[in-house]
């Protein structure tokens, strides 16, 4: 896929007109996999399928801060339980329905990420990699020990179900759809942040801030507005997982599970929003198909990991791959004779 | 007079700190070279104390000669982990891959697998249940000054770290691959130019590193005097807490750390319930990298 | 493995005997299946290990003793790793499987709290063995457990340490919502019986280095320290306490009876003194054989982790067979509801009929040269 190449040739645009491909990932969302998964039935497949959204959203949300914009943060699960906590205790203790709790969860989360962010914007790589995890550990012994506010160890119980406006049936079927609008909602505006210019301007202070400061980018803005926004969406993936769960305890959001995430991206391909869609699916839904291994089911994924990381480095699609699969496919390239696939639209 | 039951809390932290610092030692060296964290120390350290174990099993020999022959395992182990899960990934060499930032964290990744799918057979060869050393090897006698009292274990530890960074920096300043090794760290490229193997030097360096390694575990094995497959984990989150507070890379910065972490922990619970003492140490963390952005004795490294 | 084939062709004879079902119920045996969710990778695993032997253990009694005529029972487990997530998905296939009529576990309560939620809502008959968070029996009329909840331990704790004159206690317990209420639960009744209580020391689950708290409590000076931890942390704490020269004497919960404890804390554990439901020395011919089977079959003495599952899917099939073959999950959770008096290996048992909480015996017991003796 080397574009340099093609560039040069008149190479044909995309093979299916982006409104199509849109409107056929759309349809195969909201249409033909609640379809398929009602027609077999029974709430296993539903769940798998819930779960594998909401960690898409986790996973496509650390790869705007660690792949896009190149600050890897091994705290996230800290913040998706900030969001998760949000929303259960201002569903339980102030009775608020799920519309407000949702986007509620979001800000507590992004606000506590730019809290986060402003100290420590001057740390590089590694030195902010730690950091982060200290405040993920932060705010799971925060959660943990602060058992007047939080319950500690003993959870949030009776966490009511997805709710639209007083509408609340409470099937797997209701909860995958609104957690389907909800990703899909998610992947879109995150798509529109990093393919774009504001997308470029992240990878530029990815790759050499030094430059794009000389340049004349805001670095610090940048960082903290990137791992603001990723630790919205982490709170709103939060608030989506509680809603989903009716319980949420401390131990759920611990430093294995920001592992977990960050080994989806870096599977699916670190910078590229579709490779964290695929790493965030195939993390979910292999423990669950591997599950007549037995007790060798952990090792079964440790080697697959291993060897998937092994063989794509990059990951399963890079990022080179991706943004050239999305400027093309989807039409968001600059339009023309797809000659040149500089610049977006 | 002296609070003794706070001299003692001190005397406590120190110890712990000690643990920390014997896995950052042989942590900081791989960083410090490859730039790339390895997730797999903290199995080596669970292998080494394994390797003692299953000694003292079948051979029972005298403590010392267990120490030489896990130094061995940790040196053959660290070499396999080197070829298995570092190796491949040197297999780039082209400008974009070298700075390309998914290459460093595939790298890491891939020692995150390895260490996962090591912990899980663990698991499945030894249980997941604690298990004891036998008395005799224990080093957990008492030592007692008046009011005050360590173990024996506390002074071997001691003594351990100690040597262990004597020996290394006569290592890195007074041998040849030492040479090779400081000059690896300081610039890949560079020393492939000059000549020296770079490869070698690597391999060098995680044998060390892992001798290091598989030596704290069979050491804190025996101080604790039972070991789960699960006993690398969190002390290697501490150690790399540790590492990074005291510049990335200073050994001696990264022990001082360690047992600052350690003095913190414990004399945090003197103040508060025992629980929030981890939100202290990290506390410290930040602090410390907020006022010293490359960490406490770090210098200035190259970008990124 | 030979497990994973065995189940496929369960799972083929299941299909079959569906797509058979137009025969008469008389003429043909059902299969029932009790599912099992438990830890058997990752750190609980030597837990979900235990469980599985004790229950595989009583499947074959049960069996041996004649089973239930017209039906065939099978337990499917399925690894939770004690995750929560993988618990709920592992709970909504037992939920989808129509010949799944009653659930056993999870292990720890958090993780059972989190998939009842999903048997609550399917109407599914769940009951753990572990299980002592006190919320967790409240989630519906779904929920079962055959541990006593620490509501009941720590007065009985309590009362006896008062009893052997301790007044001022130091109590040390574990940071999870076993130990929340393990340690509350001791505290309100010493207080409530005049002793006083010089701290509880919380620690995070996964600390294995107790001597900041140990001398935090030596300067209180305390004449008993009371234990709410699991074997584990126990031996640890027990050996710091020996090493740092605590003279207090230690009571402990029931969480810390493992024969394990005994190997990993040495000469440390001597004087200990703790309560249990299950005591392996136990004279009861019941007890003896279920000791000397499964110390047989599996090499080890058994644990009150084994005797919990032992009793808890005995449990079950009792009240399975008081149904009888067309055992529904409706039909189930009502039999189990009504269990009196079933004669475990961990005290005979009954369900409260208004809170279904199990009402037990506790036995005292000392550790004295390196064994458990019971004391009167």
């Amino acid at each position: 896929m080397a574009s340099a190449v093609s560039a040069r040739k008149n190479v044909s645009g995309p093979t299916i007109p982006p409104a199509v491909l849109k409107a056929m990932l759309a349809i195969f969302l909201f249409i033909i996999v609640p379809v398929a998964l009602s027609w077999i039935g029974g709430g296993y497949l539903f769940q798998v399928a819930t779960t594998t959204l909401i960690f898409i959203i986790l996973a496509s949300s650390l790869n705007l801060v660690t792949g896009t914009a190149g600050l890897l943060s091994l705290g996230h699960a800290g913040f998706y339980g900030i969001g998760a906590y949000a929303a259960a205790l201002l569903s339980t203790r102030l009775g608020l329905s799920f519309l407000a709790t949702l986007p509620l969860a979001g800000v507590a989360a992004g606000a506590v990420g730019v809290l986060v962010a402003l100290p420590t914007m001057r740390l590089v790589s590694i030195y902010f990699a730690v950091a982060t995890l200290g405040i993920g550990e932060m705010i799971y012994v925060i959660l943990l020990n602060w058992t007047g506010f939080t319950h500690g160890p003993m959870g949030i119980r009776g966490i009511p179900p997805i709710d639209l406006l007083g509408w609340q049936p409470g099937t797997p079927l209701f909860d995958y759809l609104v957690v389907a609008a909800v990703t899909a909602l998610s992947l879109w505006a995150m798509s529109r942040l990093m393919h774009s210019y504001y997308g470029n301007a992240l990878r530029a202070v990815r790759e050499d801030d030094q430059c794009a400061d000389a340049m004349g980018l805001n670095v610090v803005r940048l960082k903290i507005e990137a791992f603001g926004v990723s630790c919205f969406f982490a709170g709103i993936a939060g608030a989506l997982f509680c809603h989903t769960a009716g319980f949420i305890s401390p131990d759920q959001f611990r430093f294995a599970e920001s592992i977990n995430i960050l080994a989806m991206v870096v599977v699916g391909g670190l910078g590229s929003l579709p490779g964290a869609v695929i790493g965030a699916a195939l993390l979910i839904i292999l423990p669950e198909a591997l599950r007549s291994f037995g007790d060798f089911r952990m090792i079964a994924i440790g080697s697959i990991m291993f060897l998937s990381i092994l063989l794509q480095p990059k990951g399963l699609l890079g990022e080179a791959s991706a943004l050239d699969l999305l400027r093309r496919q989807f039409g968001q390239g600059w339009s023309g004779n797809f000659a040149t696939r500089v610049g977006w639209r | 007079m002296i609070d003794i039951y706070f001299v003692q809390q001190i005397i406590n932290g120190l110890s712990i700190g000690l643990v920390y610092a014997l896995i950052a030692i042989g942590f900081t060296l791989i960083f410090g070279v490859l730039n790339v964290v390895n997730f797999a120390h903290g199995e080596v350290y669970t292998i080494g104390a394994f390797a003692g174990l299953m000694l003292i099993t079948w051979i029972a020999p005298p403590v010392l000669a267990i120490v030489l022959m896990v130094l061995a395992a940790g040196a053959f182990v660290g070499i396999g982990l080197e070829r298995l899960a570092f190796r491949p990934f040197r297999r780039f060499r082209d400008e974009a891959s070298l700075k390309s930032r998914a290459m460093r964290e595939a790298t890491l990744l891939s020692s995150l697998a390895v260490s996962i799918t090591a912990r899980e057979v663990m698991n499945l060869a030894f249980g997941s249940q604690m298990q004891t050393i036998p008395h005799a090897y224990l080093l957990q006698r008492p030592i007692v000054f008046g009011q005050l009292s360590i173990t024996v274990g506390d002074l071997v530890i001691f003594v351990a770290s100690a040597l262990m960074l004597a020996s290394l920096q006569f290592m890195l300043f007074r041998t040849r691959i030492g040479l090779s090794i400081r000059a690896v760290s300081n610039s890949p490229l560079g020393a492939r130019y000059v000549g020296i193997d770079t490869d070698r030097a690597i391999v060098a360096t995680f044998a060390i590193g892992s001798m290091l390694g598989a030596a704290a575990g069979i050491l804190v094995g025996l101080y604790d005097g039972m070991i789960t497959p699960q006993m690398g984990f969190a002390p290697g989150i501490k150690a790399f807490v540790a590492m990074v507070m005291g510049g990335l890379s200073s050994i001696p910065g990264a022990v001082i750390c360690a047992l600052i972490l350690g003095v913190s922990e414990s004399v945090a619970t003197e103040f508060l319930a025992s629980g929030w003492k981890d939100l202290v140490s990290y506390s410290f963390l930040i602090v410390t990298l907020v006022f010293f952005p490359q960490g406490l004795f770090g210098v200035g490294r190259e970008r990124a | 493995m030979i497990r994973n084939s065995l189940r496929a062709l369960a799972l083929m004879a299941l299909a079959a005997g569906v797509a058979l079902g137009s025969l008469p119920a008389a003429a043909q045996t059902r299969k029932i299946v009790l599912g099992y969710e438990l830890p058997l990778s990752g750190d609980s695993s030597h837990y979900g290990e235990v469980f599985r032997n004790a229950a595989d253990l009583m499947l074959e009694d049960f069996k041996a003793s004649g089973g239930l005529p017209g039906a065939d029972i099978v337990i499917r487990y399925e690894d939770s790793k004690n995750d929560a997530r993988e618990a709920r998905n592992i709970a909504q296939m037992f939920v989808d499987d129509k010949s799944v009529v009653g659930v056993l576990g999870d292990f720890s309560s958090t993780v059972s709290m989190a998939v009842g939620e999903i048997y609550a809502k399917a109407g599914m008959p769940q009951l753990s063995q572990t299980a002592s968070h006190p919320d967790f029996i409240k989630i519906s009329k779904w929920q079962f457990r055959n541990v006593t909840t620490q509501a009941y331990e720590g007065p009985f704790n309590a009362a006896w340490m008062r009893e052997q004159g301790h007044a001022k206690v130091a109590v040390v317990a574990i940071q999870n919502d076993w130990g929340l209420s393990a340690a509350e639960s001791f505290a309100n009744a010493f207080k409530a019986k005049g002793g006083s209580i010089t701290s509880i020391e919380y620690f995070n689950p996964g600390v294995r280095d107790f001597r900041s708290i140990l001398t935090k409590i030596n300067r209180a000076a305390p004449d008993g320290i009371y234990l709410c931890m699991f074997y584990e942390e126990g031996a640890s704490f027990l050996e710091q306490r020996q090493q740092l020269r605590v003279a207090a004497p230690v009571f402990a919960a029931s969480s810390l009876y493992n024969e394990q404890l005994l190997q990993l804390a040495g000469s440390a554990v001597d004087g200990l003194m703790l309560s249990s439901t299950f005591v392996p020395t136990n004279p009861d011919p019941r007890v003896q054989s279920f000791v000397t089977r499964y110390t047989e079959k599996y090499g080890q003495t058994p644990s009150q982790f084994a005797g919990q599952a032992f009793d808890a899917v005995g449990i079950v099939l009792a009240a399975i067979k008081k149904v009888g073959p067309t055992v529904t999950r409706d039909t189930l959770r009502d039999a189990l509801a009504g269990t009196t008096d079933y004669p475990g290996v961990t005290g005979v048992t009954t369900f409260d009929p208004q809170t279904r909480e199990p009402a037990k015996t506790l036995a005292r017991m000392i550790v004295t040269n390196g064994k458990y003796s019971v004391i009167r």
